[in-house]
């Protein structure tokens, strides 16, 4: 079974512009009257000039003061077109944000395997930002060129046809190279940015390799090297400046040879008396009024072209297909939580990682897994809570095929704990109570009672008051580091937390020391009290404890039996225990 | 619900991992010494000063270029009105493309100049942070993470370019046309000229007041971005987690909460932004109102035609000016910006600089004899700790007599690898003397010190580049004795399948097995040629073939030098002259292997579990 790596075209880009049709429409009005106003300022300097010039000084003053009025309309009418369209922008992008997160929790192994952390955070961000950028800045600006064209040209040509045909000869050359420049700078910053990337990876190297750098005394050469990604970067970035620096004052000048012609044509017109001055010096405002349009347009032509791109790269991960689906009609659970496998079969890219495993773990019982690395073991576990697919008919909890069971039931009562606890950074007591949901209404003082005894259940407690902060001691970078006997601790508190039927855990002891092995060691004793307990591990001591145990080797199950069987059988198991003897016997020594 | 406390849309709900902590905004840490900051950097640009003052002589021949313009605008309208002549026309359209011409060039000298020394700058900068932490001391790459670091050369360097690129250096040039504008309104009409100007109060407490707003809601913007970024990099590191607990519902909503404020902030932003980006048209559009209406006064005193007709283009330059005039006062705010995010990177470069560990410090008081002795390595009751009262070392006493080939051999964490960088000096010893060749090693320079070991460490580590490069380690390899070496460590064959010296290694060796890795690093250490070599390896899990080869290797490079050897693999150490047992950070046992399998002790228990886990391998 394949999941296609993504669906057909679920979603446009228009469909998530919808439901904001009427801001886009209200704030399109505002623009049409900013456009209004705008062009409308010429128009009366053109007639308050040519008041002047006739000495009807009256007339002059009514003219100022309507343009005084004007101005203060166009304050207020361009502030709203801005805040309605940009604002959209923001919507569109809030909307996506909340769906990529959506998305992401529905996604399964797969997807991540296929696209790692960096890349999704990526999408999130930087494409997010293109996209938004297209639709609120793009739109508005596309729009707005469109009117101060049709604007201005008209009643360029209502003055004279001749001359704004003239003074319009160097605006395509404009829209060419404004856009020749938006790619080149594209280009060109994207060069930067490899530039500067390569240079991150050679202080990063520098660093990491550190030890062999001094230890053969390497810093001379490899001050070298920096120096010279170093001057690689200077140059890319200079290539970019110099495209930056060239593109304004080259679209400033073809905007100028305009003005050129106008002062050349329009003065002779003006001595010819074809014009007057009023109508000369609107028609250059006219003129000024489309620089800015036509730069705009120039440059949204890329950021429409990279919109696009990004909203592609966002679809990947909005159209992933989820490798697992919740039950459609699902079935109530019900039981004391046993556990069975029959003939599970699991592939990853074509190759096996689990063939024919069968498991029988009455209610209350335990069971522990062991075998190497890449044995299965893990994916096995994984199973059990669905957090992997398993063909149906193949994992039972209570007898029940488990893709029949509703997923958030199936995995409150089925409690899983990964093999490398994930801590969020935030306290100790919402990591452990992150099982809980907002439904289970508790006051603070009964949540912390049941944190407490999860805690205490996982023999953590005890570390945890000695804390500076106690239970609202902050976790991760921003706070304290725990080691890694303590975030298995808190990873099974967590699990115990809601008190699950089903207990899987995937190697609590990988990396701890003797003595944090010995506390984890009798939690999982307590923890195996009235419940079912699957415990992958690959430690001795700890499979000791449980009431039957499986080796898994390929994929495979190769040992059946309980500790003191498997020992007798001196198998794989029974040279495990031996050398895990020996290991400890010289810890001790 | 009072409505002063609703910012959050979800208040009485339990937050699942939201911290309080999260929610602090980043502290407003203003630079208290923004000046010392920035003569930080003088030193850098020193060095680039004809290309500041290039920048600087075209700044102002642009800026002329520009505002001249307006000017002969009115010429052209008074050729046409007051002169009437075709010819004083053409000679005004003349001038204007010269000047248009000028400013082109001009514009492009400036910023091309200007972001060149920029740059130069910056790379100066960057070259001293990058040498600086070539002389860092290594534990300090211990507690910094190694992102941080490259951080202050990388996006740190940048904020600063920026400073030249788009905020500050152009705020001297925006300051220039002000000026300009100004001196040639003057010129045109001083009391027009007062009136336009008393827009300018107004507007510059306007643009003030309009910054404040935008700061704050750009400094909520940034703490609600680093929220959304780190709760959703949570999300998809956590997702095992999330998922086996079914919370998607609640983080979505938790999620939907930040996304909330976020989007609400940059509303803020908008509609501040948009206040003003909006307001300097209007103000310029006033001011034309303004100078309408005073034309029309100043007209009532004007006697005859020609003075009213000299007086249009006046009014027309004047709008030309008033225009130009406004924007760069916009535009300071968004310089502040630049600037502010520059100062508070150039703080962090140069706490950086400022920060002084040095790697093999000179020490004053240190015994600089050198005893005759047949030693080449002796510790004296050294002692180390990485962490305060936790001693990983405690109190070895050891000699390597010269050309002696020593194992040592013990569990995990036992000290091992400590001795070896405590023979190499990468860390201080806290007790206790290391001496090499009779001479305490303090006592040396790092390079004349380091000169005399060659190593290979247990983590193997290959720089990008080339197989060459990566064995001769220096700038003039000797292709000749690359292959030599390569042939003596057996690698020979598998460097030519791969395409010879100059086959490509990637970052970090990826595209090399762990063996092949091994047999490069024994290569670097044969071409190396160095008295004493020091051999930490730590490979496991290789297939017999290979550890043939490595068995071979190791041979190869011991023969005729003073050795350390830390091995994992107990047979590549059976024939040495002698076997230090290390057991806690102390040396437990000493002795051949005959006499240390005789012993019955932690060797032989050693030597036994390597038999039971290479039974069970064989399987």
């Amino acid at each position: 079974m394949v999941a296609p790596l993504a669906a057909e075209s679920t979603k446009t880009l228009w469909s998530y512009l919808r439901p904001y049709g009427r801001s886009l429409a209200i704030g399109g009005v505002f623009l049409l009257l900013t456009n209004m106003v705008d062009k409308s300022i010429p128009w009366l300097l053109q007639h308050a000039i040519d008041a002047l010039v006739a000495h009807d000084l009256g007339l002059v003053r009514d003219y100022a003061l309507v343009v005084l009025v004007l101005a203060a309309v166009m304050w207020v009418v361009r502030v709203r077109s801005r805040i309605y369209i940009f604002n959209v922008g923001r919507d569109v992008e809030f909307d996506l944000r909340n769906e990529i997160v959506e998305k992401v929790h529905a996604l399964g192994p797969s997807f991540f395997r296929r696209m790692p952390t960096g890349e999704i955070m990526s999408r999130a961000t930087n494409d997010l930002g293109q996209l938004r950028l297209l639709v609120g800045f793009g739109a508005l600006n596309v729009a707005n060129s469109l009117m101060a064209y049709v604007g201005a040209i008209g009643l360029m040509a209502a003055i004279s046809p001749r001359l704004t045909l003239l003074a319009l000869i160097p605006y395509p050359a404009f829209v060419l190279v404004a856009r020749g420049f938006g790619k080149a700078l594209y280009d060109r910053s994207r060069d930067a940015q490899a530039a500067l990337g390569a240079l991150s990876d050679r202080a990063q190297e520098n660093l990491t390799g550190v030890r062999v750098v001094r230890a053969f005394g390497l810093e001379p050469q490899q001050n070298e090297r920096f120096e010279a990604a170093n001057e690689q970067a200077i140059r890319a970035n200079m290539r970019l400046v110099v495209t930056r620096g060239f593109m304004w004052p080259a679209l400033m000048l073809i905007g100028s040879i305009g003005t050129l012609i106008v002062l050349w044509q329009g003065g002779a017109m003006i001595l010819s008396g074809e014009l007057t001055v009023g109508q000369f010096a609107a028609f250059n405002a006219y003129l000024g009024t489309l620089v800015w349009p036509t730069l705009a347009f120039g440059y949204m032509l890329s950021v429409v072209q990279r919109g696009r791109a990004s909203f592609e790269r966002v679809r990947e991960i909005l159209d992933a297909q989820p490798d697992i689906a919740d039950a459609a009609a699902p079935v109530a659970m019900q039981g004391q939580g046993a556990v069975r496998v029959s003939g599970l079969d699991v592939e990853r890219n074509g190759t096996p990682v689990l063939s024919g495993v069968s498991l029988d773990v009455p209610a209350g019982q335990s069971l522990a897994i062991l075998g190497g690395i890449g044995s299965g073991k893990s994916t096995l576990a994984a199973t059990l809570p669905r957090l992997l697919p398993a063909p149906p008919q193949t994992v039972f909890v209570d007898e029940q095929p488990v893709e029949s069971l509703a997923l958030r039931e199936l995995r409150q009562n089925v409690a899983y704990a990964q093999q490398d606890p994930f801590l969020f950074s935030t306290t100790i007591e919402r990591n452990i109570a992150f099982g809980l949901g907002h439904d289970d209404a508790l006051t603070p003082a009964q949540l912390r009672e049941r944190v407490r005894a999860a805690a205490d259940e996982a023999s953590i407690l005890e570390e945890i008051d000695n804390m500076p902060a106690g239970f609202d001691t902050l976790v991760g970078e921003r706070g304290v580091q725990l080691s890694g006997g303590q975030k298995q601790r808190l990873s099974l508190a967590r699990a115990l937390l809601n008190a699950p039927r089903v207990l899987v855990l995937d190697d609590p002891l990988s990396a701890v020391d003797p003595r944090t092995e010995a506390r984890i060691l009798e939690a999982l004793d307590r923890a195996g009290e009235g419940r079912t307990l699957i415990l992958v591990t690959h430690r001795v001591a700890a499979a000791e404890r449980m009431d039957q145990v499986v080796v898994l080797e390929g994929g495979r199950v190769v040992e059946r039996g309980t500790h003191r069987e498997l020992l007798a059988a001196g198998g794989r198991y029974a040279r495990m225990a031996a050398r895990q003897a020996l290991e400890a016997e010289l810890s001790t020594l | 619900m009072t409505g002063t406390e609703q910012k959050s849309p979800t208040p009485p709900r339990r937050r699942l991992l939201m911290a309080e902590a999260a929610q602090e905004s980043l502290a407003a840490a203003e630079p208290g010494s923004d000046l010392q900051l920035l003569r930080g950097l003088i030193p850098f640009a020193r060095p680039h000063l004809w290309l500041f003052v290039g920048a600087l002589v075209t700044m102002p021949l642009a800026g002329l270029a520009a505002l001249l313009q307006p000017l002969m605008v009115k010429g052209a309208i008074e050729a046409t009105l007051v002169s009437r002549s075709a010819a004083a026309l053409m000679n005004v359209v003349f001038a204007f493309a010269v000047a248009i011409l000028v400013e082109f060039l001009g514009k492009f000298a400036q910023t091309y100049l200007m972001q060149l020394a920029g740059q130069r700058t910056t790379a100066g900068l960057r070259r001293a942070v990058f040498d600086h932490v070539q002389r860092m001391r290594v534990s300090y790459f211990d507690r910094e993470p190694v992102g941080r670091v490259v951080t202050r050369m990388t996006n740190d360097i940048d904020s600063i370019t920026e400073l030249f690129a788009s905020g500050a250096v152009t705020a001297i040039s925006d300051v220039m046309i002000l000026l300009g504008i100004l001196g040639f309104m003057l010129y045109l009409d001083v009391e027009l000229t007062l009136i336009a100007l008393l827009a300018v109060p107004p507007l510059v407490l306007a643009v003030n007041l309009f910054r404040r707003w935008a700061r704050e809601a750009f400094r909520s913007i940034r703490v609600h971005v680093a929220q959304l970024n780190a709760y959703l990099n949570e999300q998809v590191q956590g997702i095992a987690v999330v998922q086996a607990y079914g919370r998607e519902a609640e983080c979505a909503e938790e999620y939907r909460s930040i996304n909330h404020d976020h989007r609400d902030a940059n509303y803020r932003n908008i509609r501040v932004d948009a206040l003003l980006y909006s307001v300097v048209e209007s103000v310029a559009t006033a001011c034309l109102a303004v100078v309408l209406y005073y034309a029309a006064t100043a007209a009532g005193v004007l006697e005859g035609g020609p003075a009213v007709a000299a007086y249009v283009g006046t009014v027309v330059a004047f709008y030309d000016y008033i225009q130009r005039f406004f924007v760069p006062i916009r535009d300071l705010a968004t310089k502040y910006t630049v600037i502010q995010s520059a100062l508070a990177s150039a703080e962090r470069i140069f706490g950086l600089l400022n920060h002084e560990e040095r790697d093999s410090p000179e020490v004053p008081d240190v015994d600089r004899a050198v005893e005759a002795t047949e030693d080449a390595i002796e510790f004296r009751s050294v002692t180390f700790s990485y962490k305060a009262g936790q001693p990983v070392l405690h109190d070895i006493g050891l000699r390597v007599k010269r050309g002696e080939q020593v194992g040592i051999v013990g569990a995990t964490g036992s000290g091992k690898t400590t001795l070896t960088a405590l023979l190499l000096r990468l860390y201080e010893v806290q007790a206790g003397q290391v001496r090499v060749y009779g001479q305490d090693i303090r006592a040396l320079t790092r390079e004349a010190h380091r000169a005399r070991f060659a190593t290979v460490p247990q983590d193997v580590f290959l720089f990008t580049g080339t197989v060459l490069e990566n064995i001769a380690l220096d700038a003039q390899p000797d292709r000749e004795r690359v292959r030599e070496v390569l042939q003596r460590v057996g690698a020979w064959d598998w460097v030519t399948a791969r395409g010879g010296l100059d086959a490509r290694v990637e970052e970090r060796g990826s595209n090399w097995s762990a063996g092949e890795r091994q047999l490069l690093a024994f290569a670097r250490a044969l071409y190396r040629d160095a008295p004493i070599l020091v051999l930490d390896e730590a490979t496991a899990n290789v297939d017999s073939e290979t550890e043939a080869r490595l068995q071979h290797a190791v041979g190869e490079v011991i023969t005729g030098r003073t050795a350390l050897v830390i091995a994992h693999r107990l047979s590549t150490i059976r024939s040495l002259d002698r076997i230090l047992v290390f057991h806690h950070g102390r040396i437990a046992e000493e002795g051949t292997h005959d006499e240390l399998m005789a012993r019955e002790g932690i060797y032989a228990r050693l030597h036994a579990l390597q038999a039971v886990s290479e039974g069970a391998a064989a399987e």
